[in-house]
């Protein structure tokens, strides 16, 4: 252990130490003490003279939920007349009894009320918690027309419920691993029993205990810390925000990852398939849903390859293009006094600024970014010479390409790739971005994310159900992914 | 943590004998032919083929009776240290010759072809960077790799097929001798090296799911190697004719040349070098890899990929002595094909004997 983790567990130690006493005083005066009460606005203390005996209240006024705190503490309190136990008295669904400090602190910090009775060494935790999160919206990042348009949101209870609602089976577990120390917060792990192959599962369990950073708020920044290659291009855990996409996958054996105060989820292991394929998908008829993967899969081309290609066919290959064709471009360039390389790198960050400025832009200014990019970026960068209007095409053509994938993370790998292969292509031609297509496709395939191969199931092939690159009907859909190893291969 | 160990199959087999062995139907290996025996070229592959099945059936057999050895093994195994590392070293010596005259080649034609201005040293040391970095990652990955590239591949021989036959006259197959039976045949025999991968690839037999899938990937591989270069030699005789065809160097690319795509695209050769620029890297980077693993097995280095570097290195240097192109393919590889040749042809009988009397002196 490292020495500054060590003051953190010491604290925790020593709270754990400290029991509960039977003078209610001394309790009173310690977590007064800690929980400055007094400068902690929120912190509330609060003595009950009951009928029969003294009670004492400790709780954050923000966390819990008043009226239940009224109707099903106080009230019973105040009005039993017999000295009888809390737990008989208190009717609250969630009663836990605690010994010792520590106990106190966790309580207070999920929206517990902390009940003591004077003259008893035991205390009781009644939680009623009442955090306040955004209520369940729609889907923004990850859109469809046809299908489920819930989306998660930042509350874990509220996600897990709408899995649970998806899939209501005793089979569908939801295990809670603490990570950090300051504070401790719990990652919830929802699979299916049956189906999850246990050395993933393993895996994944082992690496969240492994952090041993301060403290983790999310799964955004849990995803980085879970990689196995963070400074890779290519993401390895799904970050999604639609609850069904996370129950589909979790019905084929795949993990989810939750975390309270993120309103998406993440899914291990993921294969680069996982990114291209939307839920949209499966929810379209097999024509469409097929249509719009061939679509998607042009996009992913264009983006990737277009810019590079141009390039390297003008400035090295013109004899590939058609005569006609040729003289067209060289038309166009007549007047550019730039190298076409030059050209589309401008062009290609040009478009970056305006997509960056366009997530930044506060929305009431959002329309001035469209009149700066089209008017000013395109039409004048044309009519001044700069850039000719065929490389305007292209670069707005591989830029809106872009956008098709179905998940944001990918997104990024598509845009950064795209200006390597740009500047491989301007070393040699077809030879350099062929070669820089063969390294980036060995590296690819050279990729694991928690045990499985990154480009199954197309290659290293294992059974599946060959919904790779086109979907198939339902019906014929019989396997559950190979990949995986699940306890329960079929599907039918 | 791997949830699959050995994920190699017999598919990614059939890729890497296609990528290693098939590929021969576009490089310069059809000029090599067309050298002596002129349009009967197609001819003599068949001819080669013929010649090294018995000792690589040979080689398959022991192989398989001797369940848990891949090539270096059992010639250590049945020959002894000493003498199984000579024969190991003479077997690497070809086979680095073998790679460097191909990769000079290789790469002249692309220097030639659509970079003429550029020095080939600096074509050849991208093209190595390129052939170094797929060989790094290690077996499975190349497996993958090949798979994952086949299609594009097999797209590109199937429109190069589609454009050539366009122009093609099927009686320029005549005379089906070409400047005579018995050219063929001796061209077919002493150039059979020029297949001598087969060999090679049997390093790799142990690391397959199990062996029978790397048999059966081997067989598959091997047959549509055959015919794919057998079917792309007959192409090249049928585009070009009798006289024109010894004088031509890159046929695959020539052949691609000379025939437009209706009236608009009239020049498409760039876009078969694709799948033909995939393959060559693919090609090379397992060539390299196989070399280094024989070279590994014979001394016992456990990680040979430290040895990608200094042996690719070396063959370049080697392979850029030869002054030009027809040197090096004329010259350099015909005469280090013809030594070869008895070697590979030989060596799995000497291996059939070492065994044979191995089982005598235990009875």
């Amino acid at each position: 252990m490292f020495p500054w983790q060590k003051n953190k567990t010491e604290a925790i130690e020593k709270r754990k130490v400290r029991k509960i006493s039977r003078n209610m005083k001394d309790n009173v005066a310690y977590i007064e003490e800690q929980y400055s009460f007094g400068v902690n606005f929120d912190f509330e203390s609060r003595s009950l003279q009951g009928p029969a005996a003294k009670y004492h209240l400790f709780f954050y006024t923000t966390t819990v939920s008043t009226k239940q705190l009224n109707d099903d503490i106080i009230k019973p309190l105040l009005a039993s007349k017999k000295p009888i136990p809390i737990d008989r008295i208190v009717t609250v669904s969630s009663l836990n009894s605690i010994k010792n400090m520590d106990d106190v602190e966790k309580g207070l910090n999920i929206g517990s009320v902390i009940i003591f009775q004077d003259g008893v060494a035991e205390g009781f935790e009644a939680s009623i918690p009442d955090f306040k999160h955004r209520a369940i919206e729609k889907a923004d990042n990850e859109r469809t027309v046809k299908g489920p348009k819930d989306s998660f949101t930042e509350s874990v209870t509220t996600n897990i419920s709408m899995i649970r609602k998806k899939m209501p089976s005793k089979d569908l577990i939801v295990e809670s691993i603490d990570v950090g120390v300051r504070p401790v917060d719990p990652v919830s792990l929802v699979y299916t029993r049956d189906l999850v192959n246990e050395k993933v599962l393993e895996n994944i369990r082992n690496r969240i205990k492994k952090i041993t950073v301060d403290n983790i708020r999310n799964v955004e920044v849990l995803e980085q810390f879970l990689e196995e290659r963070p400074r890779s291009l290519f993401p390895t855990l799904l970050y999604t925000e639609r609850p069904d996409n996370a129950a589909n996958y979790v019905s084929e054996g795949f993990v989810v990852i939750m975390m309270d105060n993120s309103s998406s989820c993440l899914i291990a292991p993921m294969t680069i398939w996982g990114f291209f394929h939307s839920p949209e998908d499966i929810y379209l008829r097999w024509a469409f849903g097929n249509f719009s993967r061939i679509v998607r899969a042009m996009a992913y081309l264009i983006t990737l390859f277009i810019s590079a290609a141009y390039i390297a066919i003008t400035n090295y290959h013109s004899q590939l293009v058609p005569i006609d064709l040729l003289l067209a471009i060289a038309a166009s360039r007549e007047r550019v006094p730039l190298p076409i390389t030059f050209e589309v790198l401008l062009m290609e960050v040009a478009f970056e600024l305006i997509r960056e400025a366009g997530v930044r832009i506060p929305t009431p200014l959002g329309p001035t970014i469209g009149i700066v990019g089209a008017l000013i970026l395109g039409q004048a960068a044309v009519e001044a010479n700069i850039v000719s209007p065929i490389v305007v095409i292209l670069v707005a053509l591989s830029g809106l390409s872009s956008f098709t994938a179905a998940n944001y993370s990918i997104n990024h790998t598509l845009r950064i790739s795209r200006f390597l292969f740009i500047i491989a292509a301007s070393f040699f031609g077809v030879l350099s971005l062929l070669g820089a297509i063969t390294i980036w496709l060995t590296y690819v395939v050279s990729l694991n994310s928690f045990g499985v191969s990154y480009f199954s199931p197309a290659t290293p092939h294992t059974k599946s159900s060959d919904g790779t690159y086109f979907r198939k009907l339902l019906k014929n859909v019989k396997w559950r992914p190979g990949y995986l190893k699940p306890k329960d291969m079929d599907k039918q | 943590m791997e949830l699959l160990k050995k994920p190699l199959r017999a598919r990614e087999l059939v890729a890497i004998v296609f990528m290693i062995i098939g590929l021969k139907g576009g490089d310069t290996t059809p000029a090599l032919f067309a050298d002596e025996a002129q349009n009967a070229l197609w001819l003599s592959p068949i001819i080669s083929f013929l010649v090294i099945l018995p000792p690589f059936l040979t080689l398959m057999y022991l192989l398989k009776k001797y369940k848990t050895k891949n090539l270096a093994e059992l010639i250590k195994h049945l020959l002894g240290t000493r003498v199984g590392t000579i024969l190991g070293i003479l077997l690497f010596i070809s086979a680095f010759i073998s790679m460097a005259t191909d990769m000079r080649n290789i790469v002249e034609e692309i220097n030639y072809l659509y970079f003429p201005d550029s020095p080939t040293t600096v074509i050849y040391a991208a093209f190595l960077f390129i052939c170094l970095y797929v060989a790094n990652k290690g077996l499975d990955t190349i497996g993958s790799l090949a798979w994952a590239i086949l299609p594009v591949i097999a797209v590109t021989i199937l429109s190069v097929m589609f454009v050539d036959l366009q122009d093609s006259v099927w009686q320029r197959l005549f005379p089906i001798f070409g400047s005579g039976a018995s050219v063929v045949i001796k061209d077919g025999i002493s150039l059979s090296s020029v297949f001598l991968e087969f060999f090679l690839l049997t390093i790799m037999y142990q690391a397959f799911q199990d062996t029978r899938k790397f048999r059966i990937g081997i067989g598959i591989g091997g047959i549509l190697s055959a015919m794919l270069i057998v079917s792309f030699y007959a192409v090249y005789t049928m585009v070009f004719d009798y006289n024109t065809i010894d004088n031509i160097a890159y046929l695959y690319q020539e052949s691609t040349e000379v025939i437009p795509l209706g009236h608009f695209f009239t020049n498409i050769s760039t876009i078969f070098m694709v799948g033909w620029l995939f393959s060559n890297f693919l090609r090379f980077a397992i060539f390299l890899y196989i070399v280094c693993w024989l070279y590994g097995a014979l001394f016992q280095i456990k990680r040979f990929k430290g040895l990608l570097v200094p042996i690719g290195f070396l063959a370049m240097i080697i392979s850029l002595i030869p002054p030009n192109f027809i040197v090096n393919e004329l010259m350099v590889r015909k005469t280090s094909l013809h030594w070869i040749s008895p070697i590979y042809l030989c060596f799995p009988f000497i291996l059939w004997a070492a065994s044979y009397w191995k089982e005598r002196r235990k009875q």
